[in-house]
């Protein structure tokens, strides 16, 4: 185990998270509330689908709530939409550890496609607009972990676990890599982040050891066939395990260019 | 048959294993999920929201259930949802008879909401309209009966002006007076106060939705 590597930032901030939303529980005054909004060290801080659920379905509208939106939006386009999954989001460790158990089982290959969060982003922006039912909100396993933290809320993990059997049994990481609307939002925004992967062909063997490394590994096609010099896609959740696993440093942090 | 001559290259393993048992597995939880969560929020009866909160409807999808509303309660009096609550888990609710709510003056829990599902242009608390309550059992009422309770009345933050005593002769005993508390819809917050004070094993008086004030032409 190398410790001069990526994973040890990243789980860091994994494990704070948690941390953070467990410490109301014990007093501390420094943050408040879950990944749906929050208060950290007085700055609000506001999930933007969930922003817009509660506009289209509530017909709320606060100032504050918007500018705290925009600006997780602008913080997690800097950084690549997604790295709110690799980094942040409760879910996304849970499921990481489960794939390690997968792994080890060696079930559950199957993969769907990437795309479909696109199309569970759209069903659940449709859902709010048509009947007024936030159903992301709803089902949002990232919420039902919040509050099993922060509030004992223990029964609604039921549908978490069984989330898990799905995803150690049937098909790989299937709710975040495909189905996770949050994660399909987010991966629109991260088209074009300055912040991706950037790919050196002259140092890359073919190993292939990024890409059993990656949770997304359709993302790095074009590189790896040399079709691009940079990990474009938005489905990238900049958890950077791939430079992690790469023997010859073919990857490489990279800000945006052509 | 042998599945090795009609099916050479894939078995029905194998097939099976690639193609139909993701998307039918996916179905099951997904239909396992909706049928828990999905329920309707009120399946309980009426729900007892937090000061501020917008109607019923609209508060289920303004409400982002961060919580902080209840973090932010000096008394606990707001609790979080579990999946009994249909597509309100998550939301804020107070069980009054557990912790009613004790009207801070300064509004702690919609100064918390980031959303307006709690709306901030509510600053008196004497115009929290949460709910109104009730007498559901009169015949328990110990008032009622003649005898000299009137713990709703005394506990009420807004005594004399939400409930108050409507004294009147006692026909039983025939030199008594029975005093009966009288909630005033028009005054009254829901705040459950007397819902949590009622001296009996279970609330005679509970708060329930507020029916509108009716307009009728028979004003006196």
């Amino acid at each position: 185990m190398n410790f001069n590597r990526w994973w040890i930032p990243r789980r860091t901030v994994q494990l704070s998270i948690l941390a953070l939303i467990a410490s109301p529980l014990f007093g501390m005054t420094f943050f408040r509330g879950n990944l749906a909004a929050a208060d950290l060290f007085g700055i609000p801080l506001a999930d933007p689908l969930a922003f817009l659920q509660a506009l289209i379905g509530g017909r709320v509208f606060v100032l504050s709530y918007l500018g705290s939106a925009l600006l997780v939006t602008f913080l997690y386009f800097m950084l690549g939409g997604r790295s709110f999954c690799g980094w942040i989001c409760p879910v996304g460790l849970i499921t990481e550890c489960a794939d390690k158990l997968r792994r080890r089982l060696g079930t559950g290959e199957a993969t769907m496609s990437l795309t479909a969060n696109r199309w569970s982003l759209t069903l659940v922006v449709a859902t709010v607009a048509v009947t007024g039912i936030p159903f992301f909100e709803v089902l949002s396993p990232i919420g039902i972990v919040s509050r099993s933290i922060a509030f004992a809320a223990l029964t609604p993990l039921l549908a978490v676990a069984g989330l898990l059997v799905v995803e150690i049994f049937v098909s790989r990481r299937v709710w975040c890599r495909s189905l996770c609307p949050l994660g399909g939002f987010y991966s629109i925004l991260a088209r074009f982040s300055p912040v991706r992967v950037g790919f050196i062909a002259s140092r890359c063997t073919n190993c292939g050891d990024c890409l059993s490394a990656c949770p997304v590994e359709e993302v790095l096609a074009p590189v790896l066939e040399r079709r691009a010099v940079q990990v474009t896609a938005g489905d990238c959740s900049r958890c950077l395990a791939c430079i992690d696993s790469c023997p010859t440093k073919a990857l490489k942090i990279d800000l945006f260019h052509t | 048959m042998n599945p090795d001559i009609s099916h050479p290259g894939i078995s029905r393993r194998q097939f099976l294993k690639g193609s139909a048992i993701t998307p039918l597995a996916l179905l099951l939880a997904g239909s396992g999920i909706a049928a828990v969560y999905l329920r309707p929020a009120d399946a309980g009866g009426f729900t007892l929201r937090p000061p501020g909160a917008i109607a019923e409807k609209r508060f289920l999808a303004a409400c982002v259930k961060c919580g902080k509303c209840a973090q932010a309660c000096p008394y606990t009096s707001i609790k979080m949802a579990g999946g009994e609550a249909g597509v309100g888990i998550g939301t804020p609710v107070i069980i009054p008879r557990d912790m009613p709510c004790y009207l801070c003056s300064d509004l702690p829990c919609v100064k918390a909401c980031p959303s307006g599902a709690l709306d901030k242009k509510l600053e008196d608390i004497e115009k929290i309209r949460m709910g109104t309550a009730v007498i559901i059992d009169r015949e328990s009422c110990l008032s009622i009966r003649g005898l000299r309770c009137e713990v709703c009345y005394r506990q009420c933050p807004l005594i004399d002006k939400a409930i108050t005593i409507e004294p009147r002769h006692n026909t039983r005993t025939g030199e008594h007076t029975i005093m009966e508390p009288v909630v005033h819809k028009e005054k009254c917050v829901g705040c459950g106060i007397c819902e949590k004070s009622c001296v009996l094993p279970q609330s005679v008086i509970v708060v329930q939705r507020t029916v509108a004030i009716q307009k009728d032409s028979y004003e006196f």
